[in-house]
């Protein structure tokens, strides 16, 4: 082992202490930034110690309650997992996780690896993790203004997993119709995962649908079921393309609130303390994980049933006698489901919802045109529109029919106003984007609300 | 009058940055004054109806979805499309349908594809992709306030040929193409633009002018007042804050 990798670690690892000590969060990335400028091979170097080996996460969205799901199947083997976590998803987060548990000698103290990495990421990630398993879980329409089309995310996944190494698998979920695409093209067959409940899915796609269209011929595509975005049971109408044939079916999908699902995946009922039908992908993708890597599918369904959503994803919290739930949603896609799953499985009647603008949230609002932001009109009692943009999602609400308070950019005015409107007993949705959701948790830690992430 | 038609050209190809706000604030607008309002859905293979249309719609879309588009609009629309733009309707075109309306789009490779040839402006690809929030000064055309704001994300660059007047001038952001501080296009009752955001929520001015232009033709001068609070504050407010940090 290079001195210079040791050195790397403890480099790395001091930072993070610093970190942490002079309250500057969880130091989530910067250790990887000092690690990788001592050691720019230091994550290679560590990700060789890992005897199992390493699973990958990509795709728009799912990523963090996905890894931890399958973080949960690892961890019971028994292992000891190194995962990078709280939507650190670059190689400088991946590399400050295998920073933290390495020694001072160099050496990573762990015998598997989960990294969720962004998809532009991934031909980094691949090459230097050289992962058993990478999972794309879906592509959505995400922050065009930072990463250009979807067609350019896709031909760059593929690229990664043209990459992969002899023994490796690419879990790929069928019913994406770009993932779909680029599986097909693969040397090697992936393993394929997806929904297969027709009862469960919707008749026809939503507004902010993206990908319809039949690669070979440009027909539009057929669904004979949705179930998340354009996910689904998709064919061409002229036979030029259809989804993969399902390796790994999830059938008989049970949604109970937002509290609890089960399906039934090839004969071995999975149970999960998630709740939405996206939550069902989530499970099955990473059930599917566990099945490439050979083991068992009563083992893995045992180990699915222990987790919870990550952090701000789903997070619940009783505060002032009230019941509140976060619900991240960075993108059309996922703010769909999480605003029909939070009206229609939690009879939601109550919402904060937090709009930002900045590099991670994506410069560019224009996608709330596309986010059915009229599901709330019979239904719903109070929103108040807040974040950088509260102003926009104003508007939005207003050609929704939807009859919000007045905006309140402030995140804290916003919640006292929320609070006035919420009689004790009640719950109340907190639905923001990814910076206003770090925001909102900061100020609810602040309040004593909630317990800082980088202790979750 | 009847009713009011808004025309959406390839509402399930050229929709990728939210177009449909722009839809929505046009006919939510003629509702709230009382108008009845439909929207007509033009996709492939449609090109009938198109005479009943007030104001088309066309927006952006990726690469793909354009390449899907190309033969349909040259085929089947550019004829019916021209005779009703010739008797008074409007179209507001953005981004990739803007760059539609002109003589050609040239790619880097020097490979021109034409245009419906609408209007005297060409499209070169660009090297850098304009991104950001954008800022437009449209005092020229009369409206208040007296500017656009939008967001723009193109790498074409779009030149007007010297007897087209521009939506108006940049004041932050790059427009049409980055050079002559141009952005977008005012050609009678045509209007193209980069802008989307979408564009028309947050300018409802504009929505309204566009409105007005489209109902001319069926004796409409003036539209009835409606409370743009909420838009024009949601503009001012991105407009201060872009304005703010060019200084």
């Amino acid at each position: 082992m290079p001195v210079r990798t040791a050195l790397a670690v403890v480099a790395g690892k001091a930072t993070g202490s610093l970190s942490r000590l002079t309250g500057r969060g969880g130091g989530t990335t910067f250790p990887g930034d000092v690690a990788r400028y001592v050691d720019p091979h230091v994550l290679r170097r560590l990700a060789r110690d890992l005897k199992g080996g390493a699973v990958i996460v990509t795709g728009t969205n799912g990523k963090p309650t996905t890894s931890r799901l399958v973080h949960a199947v690892l961890e019971g083997i028994p292992a000891r997992v190194v995962a990078n976590r709280a939507g650190a998803n670059l190689i400088y987060g991946a590399t400050a996780a295998a920073v933290a548990v390495a020694g001072v000698d160099g050496r990573l103290r762990a015998d598997w690896g989960v990294f969720e990495i962004d998809e532009a990421t991934l031909p980094a990630a691949v090459d230097e993790i050289q992962p058993r398993a990478v999972l794309v879980l879906n592509l959505f329409r995400d922050q065009l203004d930072r990463y250009g089309e979807l067609e350019l995310m896709a031909r760059t996944i593929q690229r990664a997993l043209e990459q992969l190494p002899e023994q490796s698998v690419a879990v790929l979920n069928a019913d994406d119709p770009r993932i779909g695409e680029l599986g097909s093209h693969l040397r090697r067959k992936p393993l394929w995962f997806g929904l297969d409940d027709r009862g469960a899915g919707a008749q026809s796609l939503p507004h902010a649908a993206d990908a319809r269209t039949c690669p070979r011929c440009g027909a539009t595509l057929v669904f004979d079921a949705v179930y998340v975005g354009h996910d689904g049971e998709y064919r061409c109408p002229n036979g030029d393309f259809a989804r993969p044939a399902l390796d790994i079916a999830g059938r008989h999908l049970r949604l109970e609130g937002l509290d609890w699902l089960g399906l039934n995946l090839d004969g071995q009922i999975v149970e999960a303390r998630l709740g939405g039908t996206y939550n069902a992908y989530n499970v099955t993708a990473a059930y599917a994980v566990g099945r490439a890597l050979g083991l068992e599918p009563a083992y893995i369904a045992e180990r699915l049933k222990t987790v919870a959503a990550a952090f701000g994803r789903q997070e619940r919290f009783e505060a002032t006698g009230r019941r509140f739930t976060i619900l991240l949603a960075k993108n059309p896609t996922g703010f769909n489901s999480v605003l029909r799953d939070s009206i229609e499985l939690a009879r939601g009647k109550r919402y904060l919802i937090a709009l930002n603008d900045r590099i991670a949230d994506g410069t560019d609002v224009s996608w709330i045109w596309d986010v059915d932001f009229e599901l709330l009109k019979p239904s719903v009692q109070i929103v108040v529109p807040s974040g950088d943009r509260a102003h926009d999602l104003a508007v939005r609400l207003k050609y929704a029919g939807v009859k919000a308070e007045a905006p309140q950019a402030d995140l804290g005015r916003a919640l006292d106003r929320l609070l006035e409107l919420t009689p004790e007993g009640e719950h109340a949705f907190l639905l923001c984007t990814y910076t206003a959701m770090l925001d909102l948790r900061a100020l609810l830690v602040r309040r004593g609300w909630l317990r800082p992430y980088w202790s979750t | 009058m009847t009713t009011f038609t808004v025309g959406w050209l390839y509402p399930d190809l050229m929709n990728i940055y939210g177009d449909r706000g722009n839809i929505l604030t046009l006919v939510e607008r003629a509702r709230w004054r009382g108008f009845s309002a439909n929207v007509m859905e033009l996709g492939k293979g449609v090109h009938h109806g198109l005479e009943d249309v007030d104001v088309f719609f066309f927006g952006g879309g990726q690469d793909r979805e354009q390449a899907l588009v190309y033969d349909d609009l040259l085929e089947l629309k550019a004829e019916p499309l021209t005779r009703a733009l010739a008797g008074g309707a409007a179209l507001l075109a953005v981004c990739g349908g803007y760059q539609l309306l002109g003589h050609y789009y040239q790619t880097a490779q020097g490979e021109r594809f034409p245009g419906l040839g609408l209007l005297d402006l060409h499209t070169e690809a660009g090297a850098r992709r304009c991104i950001g929030n954008v800022v437009v000064d449209v005092s020229g055309l009369g409206l208040e306030p007296s500017t656009l704001i939008g967001f723009e994300n193109h790498s074409g660059r779009t030149f007007l040929g010297p007897q087209l007047t521009p939506l108006g001038r940049v004041m932050a952001g790059s427009g049409n193409n980055g050079e002559d501080g141009t952005e977008g296009v005012a050609a009678g009752n045509i209007f193209g633009t980069y802008l989307h955001g979408s564009l028309l929520p947050k300018n409802p001015h504009l929505a309204d002018h566009i409105t007005t232009a489209a109902l001319q033709r069926r004796g409409v001068r003036s539209l009835p007042v409606l409370d743009d609070a909420l838009e024009l504050e949601a503009h001012r407010r991105v407009r201060d804050r872009e304005l703010a940090g060019r200084r």
